[in-house]
């Protein structure tokens, strides 16, 4: 493995290993902004690497691999390289993370209190976090959101943005000025391209937030919205958890309190504007 | 809880919280299941190899249990693991790639029975979950 | 056939947190999360106080409220169901 990337997100340290340089060169170019492991001392170990030697060479094909590993996961073209990355470091935390309740959720920030928008792949999670940095919100993350199962907050996880199919040009549009890693296309999930966080998002990784609003969005339907009840939103958060049942009882502590205290509503919306529209009234009626 | 009444509670007695027991057939509890399946998408891009690394070799008869190989009338093992579109394409009606009819049938309900710690099931647990 | 004692679990074995008609108990000899409603919190309140046979169970959750099917059959299906997820036990 002679090729090395390092890299700290919020509280958790990486280490990319890769028989290639291809995607280490990549990591290094989009994360170039971010700060390295606390003390050198990475927390989770990924490894890039070709299952059979010829795999380097012929139709180059990246198998997954690092501390923690899923036997199902197929491996991606070198093509896709940057990408196999990112869902390694996933895999990683969604696996092998203890300290904090992961939450499968995208995370912005106002004043110190933290928007929670969590649900399906698909839902415009991703996209709305994107579009709400671009209206002056921190991001904090867009893929997990870490609960501190000790004081409640939530903490920033700011990792590159996986933007798919036609939320790619909107946001481009919307973030003029913004980063963003190459075009892959031909994915599983069709056309991905990375949007790098910017400067804000990054000099303030390291400050958590109080939860405030916990929305479960779903694109594509007339406007509509629904409070949710404590115990519905405990069992949709449990099964947008990785690691509830493997943190146990403090699991259960971080998330009770979670739904104890923080208000929640499933929104429906047909465009991105109205989404933005909805989350801003609801911000302001709290 | 507490429902409306008109009449009076009678003499002697105290106002009780209605309760009812259920029917039979009813449930009053639901157990909280480990999820991994959430995050699959974002996870992985899986596959799902039939039968698992575990028992590979061994031959898939039509209602999906893993017998000897050469067993007769059993299926042999697939020849390249399955991505997750096409098992949720096969888990829906389709046929998976590269079978006959009767040869997917069998896979499919293999995969069916997949357990947790089979390699193979996670990937199915994530397809299984509703999308909507 | 001797009547089947019911005991809860001890009460240092729940965490139970009721949140609006559901009320959620961790386990915590399993480690298991359960979201449970009406009758089990209620089952569970008088089963903390002592054990008791099914009717003698029966016969406290008459008393302690307004039991509008004031059935065996449907308190056994309760029980059962709460045995299955360790929450009670049978002796």
């Amino acid at each position: 493995m002679r090729h090395v990337f390092q890299v700290r997100i919020g509280p958790v340290g990486f280490r990319v290993g890769s028989d290639w340089r291809a995607p280490v060169a990549r990591l290094e170019d989009l994360y170039a902004a971010y700060p390295r492991p606390e003390d050198g001392i990475p927390d989770f170990t990924v490894r890039l690497f070709a299952a059979r030697p010829w795999r380097r060479w012929l139709r180059p094909s990246v198998t997954l691999g690092g501390d923690f590993v899923l036997p199902e996961a197929a491996p991606l073209p070198l093509s896709q390289g940057l990408l196999a990355a990112e869902m390694a470091m996933n895999l990683q935390m969604a696996l092998g993370q203890r300290r904090y309740l992961l939450l499968h959720a995208s995370t912005v920030e106002r004043d110190g209190r933290a928007l929670l928008m969590t649900g399906l792949s698909g839902a415009g999670k991703s996209t709305l976090a994107a579009l709400l940095a671009a209206r002056g919100w921190r991001l904090m993350g867009d893929e997990f959101a870490l609960v501190d199962p000790e004081t409640g907050r939530v903490h920033a996880f700011p990792r590159l943005v996986s933007l798919k199919n036609g939320a790619i040009p909107i946001v481009r549009a919307a973030l003029p000025d913004a980063r963003f890693g190459p075009l892959i296309a031909g994915t599983p999930k069709g056309d991905i391209r990375h949007l790098v966080p910017d400067a804000a998002a990054i000099a303030r990784m390291d400050q958590p937030a109080e939860p405030a609003l916990i929305l479960f969005p779903r694109f594509g339907f007339a406007p509509a919205r629904r409070p949710l009840g404590p115990s519905e939103v405990f069992v949709r958060l449990t099964q947008a958890s990785t690691n509830y049942v493997a943190l146990g009882e403090r699991g259960f502590d971080a998330l009770t309190r979670l739904v104890r205290e923080v208000p929640a509503r499933a929104i429906d919306y047909p465009d991105a504007e109205a989404a933005i529209a909805e989350v801003e009234a609801l911000w302001a009626g709290l | 809880m507490s429902e409306q009444d008109e009449t009076p509670p009678a003499e002697g007695t105290t106002r009780r919280r209605a309760l009812m027991l259920g029917a039979v057939g009813a449930s009053a509890i639901v157990s909280i299941r480990p999820a991994l399946a959430q995050t699959n998408a974002s996870v992985i891009n899986c596959e799902i190899p039939v039968p698992d690394a575990g028992r590979a070799g061994s031959y898939i008869a039509a209602d999906g249990s893993v017998v000897p190989a050469g067993t007769p009338g059993a299926f042999p093992p697939a020849t390249f693991a399955f991505k997750g579109e096409d098992v949720k394409t096969a888990l829906g009606g389709g046929q998976l790639p590269g079978t006959t009819y009767e040869q997917s049938q069998a896979y499919v309900k293999y995969i069916r029975r997949l357990q947790s710690g089979t390699s193979g099931f996670t990937c199915f647990a994530s397809l299984q979950m509703p999308r909507g | 056939m001797a009547e089947r004692l019911f005991h809860a679990e001890p009460a240092e074995a729940l965490r139970i947190v009721p949140l609006d008609d559901f009320t959620l108990v961790f386990h915590r000899p399993s480690g298991l999360t359960h979201l449970v409603t009406a009758p089990a919190p209620e089952i569970l309140a008088i089963l903390a106080g002592g054990p008791r046979t099914r009717d003698a169970l029966l016969q406290r959750l008459a008393e302690a409220y307004d039991l509008a099917d004031p059935s065996p059959e449907a308190l056994d299906a309760r029980l059962a169901e709460l045995v299955a997820a360790g929450l009670v036990r049978a002796a």
